[in-house]
């Protein structure tokens, strides 16, 4: 076969696998007037080429918004250099249909593009190559795989029988929280809250009876406070609740409310009705605690004196031995 | 009488360069100086009736050098030979009293073409006798040095197209090029603060041999200036992400086409991926880092202080990468010879 037959041969082949790979490619001039638009693009458009080529892109697809896109295609022309843009700036480039419409889960293609220089002889670009990828498959994966992770981050939070954070993520909330009013010397304070003779509700009652008043008792706490606020299930039928911006009276205001709450709330379950109470302990921040610890155990030294004092009560947490600033 | 000049500059491989580079007609007398302040002292000792020149160099880079020859009125002839090609950068340079500023990479043609311009030198232009003398040696050490190099002329470029496309003077480091454990990598980068929050886009590249990714890292607390620099005025995730892939372009795209030019191939890029974005260095290095090997890494760390703007270019290859670059540069010099 002569040499220039040949040549000619693979040209044709090459300009049948540019129009059927599954990629557009489209060229534009300095004016963004198309000059080429492949198989791909006619298809997913229903623009054919005859129809596009000598017209300006913009007039076309109002989706694509001129002045940034000239704007990303400027170092292209000016620097000779290769733009690439991905589905995470903006969905699509052109507003094609998906590629599957039934299975791929997605309203239209999310695309990656790539715009290339075509160099004149002197080396200057003067006109550009768009190819445009499918990224659709790509683009729903990690919107999925984000959306769960959100998800896993939500269940390894809460605590599954209360809706309450669980103890530790409190916990990591609480460090920071300590540091933060440490460096900002702000006003916080902490409740510490026990149900009282809970073990009798689970031998007297049974367990289902156990959990009730353990959801009810977190529903109360949840009224009680506000969405600043960090509460979350310490233990069996203890529970924490870090209130920030608060001084230690208004913290009392809440800790009597939650305890009358209770206080006033007939369980009913099964054929099974019972009242139960609770005892708490406040404890604000003070100046003297070097160790987030230290706080923790002032609250639940108040709790206790409230259980020893009689249950069912609110107590304050005593400093008088630590030194003050 | 031989004419005495000395060749300033911090690489090894870039003397060497220069030194090959002169044609062997030219009767001269060679002495090296890797900084700023061993080139005046040889000034001074009468070493230096032509001076050639780098810019980027540690202990005394080539601004503050000038400057001294000028305030003493020392005896010598500067000609610059830097990888900083920014238009600001000659004009500072021949402001303050420069004979010529030559672009690297150097070769025989241009330094010829200069030298006879400005008379220094007539004769034949062939440099074949000084290709022997100054051949770059193939200790790890050298390689790294060649390599060093080679990002030095490419990222120069990329400050180039940058500073051109926001009218701008674009401060360039030298940049620091080592070995490092992937495991380690998150130490390694010496320019960002473990506690800083970062964002990064990451791009692969390979092209006969040479293969790996650049990244591009920003510090969260830049990304404001260099959001108004780039004229976003909005700033929220959406308006940084463009901006990360706006640098990421302009930035990777030249310092690779600078890398593949000079070893003379074609290098494929791939999409740019987002790393992450607002995490701190530590987390976004485990989370991406998959690969246990020994890594070549090339840290450049870019700024524009007139802007408040820093951010960093980070090229990660695998070590044999420092073999194909060495064999690259030796076929092209001996093609050339």
């Amino acid at each position: 076969m002569p040499k220039s037959k040949k040549v000619l041969e693979s040209t044709h082949w090459l300009t049948g696998i540019l129009s059927s790979l599954e990629m557009g490619i489209v060229i534009v001039d300095k004016d963004f007037t198309v000059e080429v638009w492949n198989q791909f693009m006619e298809n997913h458009s229903q623009i054919d080429t005859t129809d596009i080529v000598g017209n300006c892109l913009f007039g076309l697809f109002p989706e694509i918004q001129e002045n940034w896109f000239k704007r990303k295609c400027n170092p292209v022309f000016a620097l000779a250099t290769p733009v690439f843009l991905i589905w995470e700036q903006r969905d699509y480039l052109f507003k094609f249909d998906t590629s599957r419409p039934v299975t791929s889960n997605a309203d239209y293609m999310y695309q990656n593009i790539t715009i290339m220089p075509l160099l004149n002889d002197q080396g200057k670009a003067e006109k550009l190559c768009i190819l445009i990828y499918d990224a659709t498959d790509q683009a729903i994966n990690k919107l999925r795989v984000e959306g769960l992770n959100a998800q896993l981050q939500t269940i390894s939070r809460v605590d599954g029988l209360t809706g309450l954070y669980n103890r530790r993520y409190w916990q990591e909330r609480f460090e920071h929280e300590f540091k933060l009013s440490i460096r900002n010397k702000s006003c916080v304070t902490l409740i510490m809250l026990d149900i009282d003779h809970f073990k009798a509700v689970n031998d007297t009652y049974g367990h289902q009876t156990g959990d009730e008043v353990i959801r009810n008792i977190a529903d109360i706490i949840r009224q009680a406070t506000r969405g600043t606020d960090i509460a979350g299930r310490y233990g069996g039928e203890e529970f924490v609740i870090l209130l920030p911006d608060t001084s230690c009276e208004n913290a009392i205001t809440v800790a009597e409310r939650i305890r009358k709450a209770v206080m006033g709330t007939l369980i009913k379950y099964e054929h099974h009705e019972l009242k139960y109470t609770c005892s708490l302990g406040v404890a604000d921040l003070h100046g003297a605690y070097t160790k987030s610890q230290e706080w923790v155990e002032a609250a639940d030294q108040a709790l206790y004196a409230a259980k020893e004092g009689g249950r069912n009560k609110v107590v304050i947490a005593n400093t008088d031995s630590l030194n003050d600033e | 009488m031989s004419l005495p000049i000395v060749i300033c500059d911090d690489s090894s491989f870039a003397r060497k360069a220069i030194a090959r580079a002169l044609p062997d007609g030219w009767d001269v007398d060679i002495s090296f100086a890797e900084n700023g302040k061993q080139a005046i002292a040889k000034i001074e000792k009468g070493l230096a009736h032509v001076l050639f020149l780098d810019l980027n160099m540690p202990v005394m880079d080539g601004y503050e050098t000038m400057k001294i020859i000028r305030k003493f009125d020392l005896q010598t002839v500067v000609i610059v030979v830097s990888g900083d090609v920014q238009e600001e950068a000659r004009t500072r340079m021949m402001a303050l009293g420069a004979l010529e500023f030559i672009e690297k990479p150097i070769n025989n043609a241009k330094l010829v073409s200069i030298l006879n311009d400005f008379g220094l030198y007539e004769g034949d232009s062939k440099s074949l006798k000084r290709q022997q003398g100054n051949k770059t040696g193939s200790e790890l050490s050298d390689k790294i040095d060649l390599f060093r190099e080679v990002c030095n002329v490419a990222m120069g470029q990329a400050g180039k197209n940058l500073a051109k496309l926001l009218d701008i003077f674009v401060e360039l480091p030298v940049p620091s090029v080592s070995i490092v454990h992937s495991n380690e990598l998150s130490m390694a980068i010496a320019e960002i603060d473990r506690n800083d929050s970062v964002s990064a886009v990451s791009k692969g590249f390979v092209g006969k041999g040479l293969r790996g990714e650049a990244i591009i890292l920003f510090n969260d607390t830049h990304v404001a200036s260099l959001n108004a620099l780039l004229g976003y005025d909005e700033q929220d995730e959406l308006s940084e992400l463009e901006t990360l892939m706006d640098v990421s372009n302009i930035i990777v795209g030249a310092c690779l086409a600078g890398v593949a030019n000079q070893l003379q191939l074609n290098v494929t890029h791939t999409t740019p991926i987002i790393l992450g974005m607002h995490c701190n260095l530590e987390e976004l290095v485990s989370k991406n880092v998959s690969s246990w090997e020994e890594l070549l890494m090339v840290e450049i760390a870019y700024s524009v202080s007139q802007a408040n703007v820093n951010f960093e270019l980070l090229l990660l290859l695998p070590k044999d990468c420092l073999d194909v670059t060495y064999e690259r540069i030796a076929l092209i010099g001996e093609q050339s010879a």
